[in-house]
């Protein structure tokens, strides 16, 4: 299927701010399972922009901006092909569950099973996994059922978190929006020794098009399987990944520090047109 | 040490736990020749019978190496020795030496503790240890390479990944950034110390910010001139050569070629526990000591903010922690360091030394593995031995330190604030099982570490010597040819003969090291020699801002002490006990002025006062001594000091010395206010002799330069402002004509003698106004200050805007004011003096000078200006 999807980040100062030095992460992965066929990126005022990739080889953008500035656009524009891939028969069995401490050999995958910035791994998290995966013994099988204990127990409820609201908070409160959804997934994965990854994106349904979290869990011999908690689902070729991390921290579409006000206004629209053909 | 544990330590990967049954660095018994026997000073000096002697062989004889230093202090007589180890306290204190003590209230600084009698190392044993200690160096740079690369080890299970990423050392935005020569290790320190057999053992790898150098340099300043015959009779090999490698290097790194390249030093600040070493290497090593915020990003490559505009940095030597370095891409909450200077590095513009990252083999943790790791990477043996360490990461050594819980030294694997037992302190039950349950909860965060008892070497303390346990922090630097090791280092000395563990944040102290040579020691000294032609500069327009700003609060609280002291002289002299029954007259002037500017508030309300002469001497003495009163001579002292420290690394060590006698000599009389007014007398002429010493430093030793302007400026506009309120209260005194009064203006102006040498009558209001008001030859005058101020700003880069506000322009109004005033109008006031003329420009030109004092901060000190740093993130 083929995307074209424009994402504008704006913000506005209450008096002008200096010394702006940001980062984005922007620009979709090239994989297996996406191509991205066009990807541009502005900036205004407008600034030189140089790019790395980061631990996590997602496509850093930097860009500083030292003159005094009232407002601050990022936009990005970019055509994304995705590629349909096999989903996994929901009652298959793959991996035992018993050995899934194996999956901690592969020297990258540590970060993936340690607490990170905005998920713990407390006795509470853990006690949650193991009443939701009672009697499972199939490390898939395990992970599809946490997907849908997540889905079950939290609400989905637009504006009752924020950037930077912690897994426990949404554990203890029950709702969230994607990106909470994303984080206490991750945290019930990692207490069971299954690793899981943070996966910013895009995904455009009916109601609307945003960006979007999920998760992806590794599945020892079969690889990174994406897991979309908060429509309980395996993601598909709707799904448009950007970037990947520990949590949300690691892949923040936009971050930087400034000096002047802390008053601003933030505004996000994002597009998402599918293409024919 | 620990036997039973090496039998098991095959070339097994997954064991890879410190070889303790490798040859091992040190003394033999080679030295069991026939020599003197001990008399007189080490007759009593032994160590502990378990302990290594450093001096003395098994045999009681003195080793060879110490012979010739303590044949040389046995020539000495008690006498002579206790005035060398006094002289040695005094050049300490001269040379301002100092550690600051975190948490300590009172003093930001602590003298630095030297021993005079120094560590001696035999030549060949040092060589030895250098062999061991640079192949040490070379290794954890290649694990540091390999970490922030490829990840080979890591792959091929060397390493396990806790290791490393499990650690907060390892910085993830570092990883895969180039650096030049793969040389990520640029200085590098180690802590040594000695067993019972004589081995030497590190304890401790410094790899994130290795300290110490600086102090070691200090420490061979003070030494080498107590001790000159012994230091020139051993031979000892000089530490010189070691800086000028440090500068070599670091030149080389810079990305625009070593010929220009520029090199700052960047601090975390004077709070900072070893900011005077940071400054004395600054200025030994001939690097600007700047602070994060001095520095900027533009276009990936860092400037420095200077008066006169930005100037490229190419090389950064970091006494700030790597995490701190950059809030964009590391730690966020850091206020110290430069937002992009990740990028900037990355981008190839900037260098780092040490490269970001460095602090991830400093984790006692990698000790256990070095000796296989030292095998795998460069097919060696590792020569110089760490300290057993056990990492409880690892299943087997878990085990064992669990059993062994009570005989180890238990520690945090990673740089976390994990609660540890206190070393050297046996566990109680309960302890022991808190830290079992901890150790089981979370094993990567745990390593324990054999206790050694450790090698005990003389120490004078009072009149005689005392063996005290010793441990040795030693140098390398990176150079062309590979690392070069510091022939000497810094020995520390544990405060008992019991001690076991040795910090700079307890009472320590510390020893020069000497390494003895054979033939006379090269002359090294840090000038260039070399045949290239250096760009001869005359100008020193690179003035950071911040330190401009702390410049001219440094002139002006100089002068705010000098006329503090003055108006309290005067007013101690002249109040007159015997008059307890009415007012003061010839005070009112003085006391006016001490009220306006802080000293003595709201002494006029209080009439009762003046009627109570013990009350009021009492109220006189509080203003001089009492440091919790605002405005006091004490804490205008005090403010002296901490703006001193804050330019330290730009002002000469006289005039550090001199402000720091000026605030010992206050802050003698303690709490309780009992002194004689005529004591206080003698303090303030001291004072004010120290003050004009300074004043006479600044003028004679400082260059023209920005440092110096804005000194003077400071000055100037203290001056200014204190005239000015002193010559507004004169007329507003009843007894303004008063020629009592008037003279006693004069004295406080110190232009008594001017006036007897113009006039040969009573003082009358018009003669004294002209001479201290208009006169511009008169250094003391208010029209004096407003044109030296006037020339200062000529020389200054331009003012932001011109506009009526600016500086200049409120100078010109000033100046011209008083120039307009006719001196011969002055003589036939109208009505009273308060409503003339005079007072009316008096008062305008001190409804000015704050003006004139903003401008100022706002042209030049512009960036001071707290600015909120927000981070902003996406939702």
């Amino acid at each position: 299927m083929k995307w074209e999807i424009i994402h504008r980040t704006s913000y506005a100062y209450a008096s002008p701010v200096h010394n702006s030095f940001n980062e984005a992460r922007l620009q979709p992965f090239s994989d297996e399972w996406q191509t991205v066929d066009y990807f541009l990126l502005k900036v205004l005022p407008a600034a030189r922009l140089r790019h790395h990739h980061d631990f996590y080889s997602n496509v850093v953008h930097h860009f500083e901006i030292v003159e005094p500035h009232n407002t601050l656009m990022v936009e990005s524009n970019l055509r994304v092909t995705t590629k349909a891939r096999p989903l996994l028969a929901l009652d298959a069995t793959l991996f035992s569950l018993s050995r899934i401490s194996e999956a901690a050999r592969e020297p990258r995958v540590f970060d993936f099973l340690q607490e990170s910035r905005f998920v713990d791994l407390s006795p509470e998290v853990w006690r949650f996994a193991l009443d939701a995966t009672d009697g499972i013994t199939d490390t898939w099988q395990a992970a599809l059922a946490l997907m849908g204990f997540v889905h079950g127990t939290l609400k989905y409820e637009p504006n009752s978190t924020t950037a930077h609201t912690h897994a426990r908070e949404v554990l203890r409160d029950k709702r969230g929006v994607c990106q909470d959804f994303a984080h206490v997934l991750i945290g019930l994965c990692r207490v069971l020794k299954i690793p899981a990854l943070y996966v910013s994106g895009y995904l455009a349904t009916e109601a609307a098009s945003a960006t979007h979290a999920w998760v992806e869990v590794l599945i020892p011999g079969v690889g990174w399987r994406p897991l979309d908690p908060t429509h309980n689902r395996e993601a598909d070729e709707n799904y448009v990944k950007i970037a990947v991390g520990r949590d949300y921290s690691d892949v923040a579409p936009v971050t930087g520090t400034y000096k002047g006000t802390t008053e601003r206004k933030m505004e996000v629209n994002v597009k998402i047109e599918r293409l024919n053909g | 040490m620990s036997d039973s544990f090496d039998k098991k330590n095959g070339r097994d990967k997954t064991q890879m736990f410190q070889s303790q049954t490798q040859s091992s660095i040190g003394e033999g018994s080679a030295d069991k020749k026939a020599q003197p026997s001990p008399t007189g000073l080490l007759a009593n000096c032994f160590a502990s019978d378990t302990a290594f002697d450093e001096v003395r062989a098994d045999d009681g004889k003195v080793r060879p190496h110490y012979v010739k230093l303590f044949g040389a202090l046995e020539d000495f007589s008690t006498v002579e020795l206790r005035r060398r180890s006094e002289s040695c306290e005094r050049l300490v204190n001269e040379q301002g030496i100092a550690y600051n003590v975190y948490g300590d209230p009172r003093g930001m600084e602590r003298l630095w503790q030297l021993d005079p009698i120094p560590f001696v190392i035999a030549q060949d044993e040092w060589r030895a240890l250098e062999t061991g200690l640079i192949q040490r160096a070379t290794l954890l740079n290649k694990i540091l390479a390999d970490c922030y690369g490829a990840q080979e080890l890591i792959h091929s299970r060397w390493l396990s990944p806790a290791m490393v990423f499990g650690q907060p050392d390892f910085l993830r935005p570092c990883h895969g950034i180039k650096v030049p020569g793969d040389s990520f290790l640029h200085f590098y320190a180690a802590d040594l110390v000695r067993s019972p057999d004589g081995r030497w053992w590190v304890i401790s790898d410094r790899t994130q910010i290795p300290t110490g150098a600086g102090y070691a340099l200090a420490n061979r300043l003070v030494t080498s001139r107590i001790f000159p015959e012994p230091f020139r009779d051993n031979n000892v090999q000089r530490l010189a050569g070691f800086f000028r490698d440090a500068q070599k290097s670091l030149a080389r790194l810079s990305p625009r070629g070593a010929d220009n390249a520029r090199v700052v030093m960047l601090t975390p600040g004077p709070h900072n526990e070893t900011y005077f070493e940071q400054a004395y290497l600054a200025r030994y090593l001939g690097y600007m000591l700047v602070e994060g915020q001095d520095l900027t990003v533009r276009d990936n490559s860092v400037w420095l903010k200077t008066l006169s505009g930005l100037e490229r940095v190419d090389v950064i030597l970091r006494r700030v922690d790597d995490d701190f370095c950059d809030p964009l891409e590391l730690r966020n909450d850091s206020i110290l360091g430069v937002p992009g200077l990740v990028e900037a590095v990355r981008a190839g513009n900037v260098v780092m030394a040490n490269a970001l990252g460095c602090g991830l083999v400093q984790s006692p943790a990698f000790m256990s593995f070095l000796p296989g790791l030292c095998e795998h990477i460069l097919g060696e043996d590792l020569k110089l031995p760490s300290v057993a360490t056990w990492w409880c990461g690892q299943k087997d050594a878990r085990k064992y330190v669990l059993e062994n819980l009570d005989k180890l030294v238990v520690k945090s694997a990673f740089r976390t604030h994990l609660r540890t037992p206190e070393a050297g302190k046996p566990l109680s039950d309960e302890e022991s099982e808190d830290l079992r349950r901890r150790i089981e909860f979370d094993p990567d965060l745990f390593v324990a570490q054999e206790r050694i008892e450790l090698s005990a070497a003389p120490s004078w303390e009072k009149n005689l010597l005392v063996a005290k346990p010793v441990g040795l922090r030693v140098f390398l630097v990176t150079t062309e040819k590979g690392f070069s090791v510091m022939p000497g280092g810094l020995t520390r000395v544990a405060p008992d003969v019991s001690g076991r563990f040795i910090s700079m944040q307890r009472d320590s102290s510390s020893k020069d090291t000497w390494i003895p040579s054979e033939t006379a020691a090269a002359d090294v000294s840090l000038l260039n020699t070399s045949a290239q032609s250096v760009e001869l500069r005359r100008t020193g327009n690179n003035l950071p801002s911040r330190l401009a700003d702390n410049f001219f609060w440094l002139g002006r609280y100089s002068e705010r002490a000098d006329a503090t002291a003055r108006l309290l002289r005067s007013a101690l002299r002249l109040f007159n006990p015997e008059r307890t029954s009415g007012a003061q007259p010839l005070l009112a002037p003085l006391l006016q002025t001490l009220e306006t500017q802080g000293q003595l508030p709201g002494i006029s309300k209080k009439p009762e006062l003046r009627q109570n002469a013990e009350a009021f001497e009492a109220e006189l003495l509080a203003a001089i001594f009492d440091p919790s009163r605002p405005g006091s001579l004490r804490q205008t002292a005090d403010h002296l000091q901490r703006l001193a420290m804050l330019v330290r690394d730009r002002t000469s060590n006289d005039m550090w010395r001199v402000l720091s006698q000026l605030n010992d000599r206050l802050a003698t009389p303690t709490a309780s206010l009992v002194i004689l007014s005529g004591d206080a007398v003698g303090v303030l002429n001291q004072t004010l002799m120290g003050l004009a010493a300074f004043h006479g430093l600044a003028r004679e030793n400082m260059t023209r330069a920005q440092a110096w302007r804005f000194l003077d400026m400071g000055l100037r506009l203290e001056r200014a402002v204190y005239l000015c309120t002193l010559l507004d209260a004169t007329l507003r005194s009843p007894e303004a004509e008063n020629p009592s009064v008037l003279e006693a203006v004069l004295e406080v102006v110190d232009s008594s003698i001017t006036f007897r040498s113009r006039y040969n009558l009573l003082a009358t209001v018009p003669a004294v106004f002209d001479l201290v008001l208009l006169d511009d030859k008169n250094p003391r005058s208010v029209l004096f200050q407003i044109n030296q101020l006037a020339k200062h700003f000529e020389k200054l880069p331009k003012e932001r805007e011109d506009a009526p506000g600016s500086g200049k322009n409120l100078l010109a109004k000033c100046a011209a004011r008083l120039n307009q005033t006719d001196p011969r109008e002055l003589a036939s006031p109208r009505g009273t003096w308060t409503n003339s003329e005079l007072s009316k420009t008096i008062r305008e030109t001190m409804r000015a000078l704050p003006e004139i004092s903003n401008a100022i901060a706002a042209n030049y000190f512009a960036h001071a200006s707290i600015s909120r740093t927000g981070r902003g993130s996406e939702s």
